[in-house]
């Protein structure tokens, strides 16, 4: 039983590999080719009262950067979402840029 | 141990002599002059006294560029309040602010819980205070990168181009 379900899968991602991964296809959610990850978390001191650092958490127009982007943990991602909105309400950072 | 007045209630925290940290971000109007801030420290001061909290370290960040428009301000003067007390201290301490005209917003978070009064003495005196009533000039400060027409979620705009490669931390993965 499990050699036959193995055999499955291998056909499965056989057929995967000859239409090409999501990435290749444009689909979203491939890996992106400049992400950039954040690499020494541990030194990171995440607080709503730097701009300087919470800015490069943004995009141009002042959104969010996600999580599968910026490379951080669910939990720094969580602290960096607090203090990016402490921030906000503070006018240190903007909402939004227009 | 801390002392009630009669009919007072006293939570469990409170009875064991312990009380809370917290630190207040606010924003006065641009326009305030040294004889405005003192007059908000001796208010917030009289304030901590009644509640029986004292502020422990008090800062004047300048004045700064907001980030947008608050009651018509472009600009504000920041203020950094650290104080120790118990649990109602926060609710006068921002009742008071709210009245006040000079300040125009404000943020409290709390820091660290049973924290011993005794082991964070006051780091406020006078001379600290006539520093901090003296209006600073606003500081220079980097622009907001400009936006881009398109607000597609791409991952190529989530990040400057100085960043590729390196930053925060070490370096990304190079594809």
């Amino acid at each position: 039983m499990d050699d036959r379900d193995r055999d499955r899968d291998r056909d499965r991602d056989r057929d995967r590999g000859d239409r090409g991964d999501r990435s290749e296809r444009g689909e979203r959610g491939g890996k992106s080719k400049r992400s950039f990850r954040v690499t020494n978390e541990k030194t990171l001191v995440i607080d709503y009262k730097n701009p300087q650092l919470l800015k490069h958490f943004l995009t141009d127009r002042g959104k969010l950067v996600p999580a599968r982007i910026s490379g951080l943990s669910a939990r720094s991602q969580r602290q960096l979402t607090i203090a990016i909105k402490r921030a906000r309400l503070l006018a240190l950072l903007p909402y939004t840029v227009t | 141990m801390s002392t009630a007045t009669p009919g007072e209630v006293l939570s469990f925290r409170s009875r064991r002599g312990t009380k809370r940290e917290y630190e207040t971000v606010m924003i006065l109007r641009p326009e305030t002059n040294k004889d405005g801030i003192l007059d908000l420290i001796y208010r917030m001061q009289a304030v901590f006294k009644n509640t029986r909290a004292h502020l422990l370290k008090i800062d004047n960040w300048g004045t700064r560029t907001l980030a947008f428009p608050i009651k018509r301000c472009q600009k504000g003067i920041y203020m950094y309040w650290r104080f120790l007390g118990g649990s109602d201290v926060v609710a006068e301490f921002e009742r008071n602010l709210r009245n006040l005209d000079v300040v125009i917003r404000y943020h409290t978070v709390k820091v660290d819980d049973d924290v011993d009064p005794n082991a964070r003495p006051s780091e406020v005196t006078e001379e600290i205070i006539n520093v901090v009533a003296e209006p600073l000039p606003e500081p220079e400060e980097e622009p907001m990168p400009e936006p881009s027409d398109d607000d597609a979620m791409r991952d190529d705009e989530y990040f400057p181009e100085e960043l590729q490669g390196g930053g925060l931390g070490g370096t990304g993965d190079e594809d």
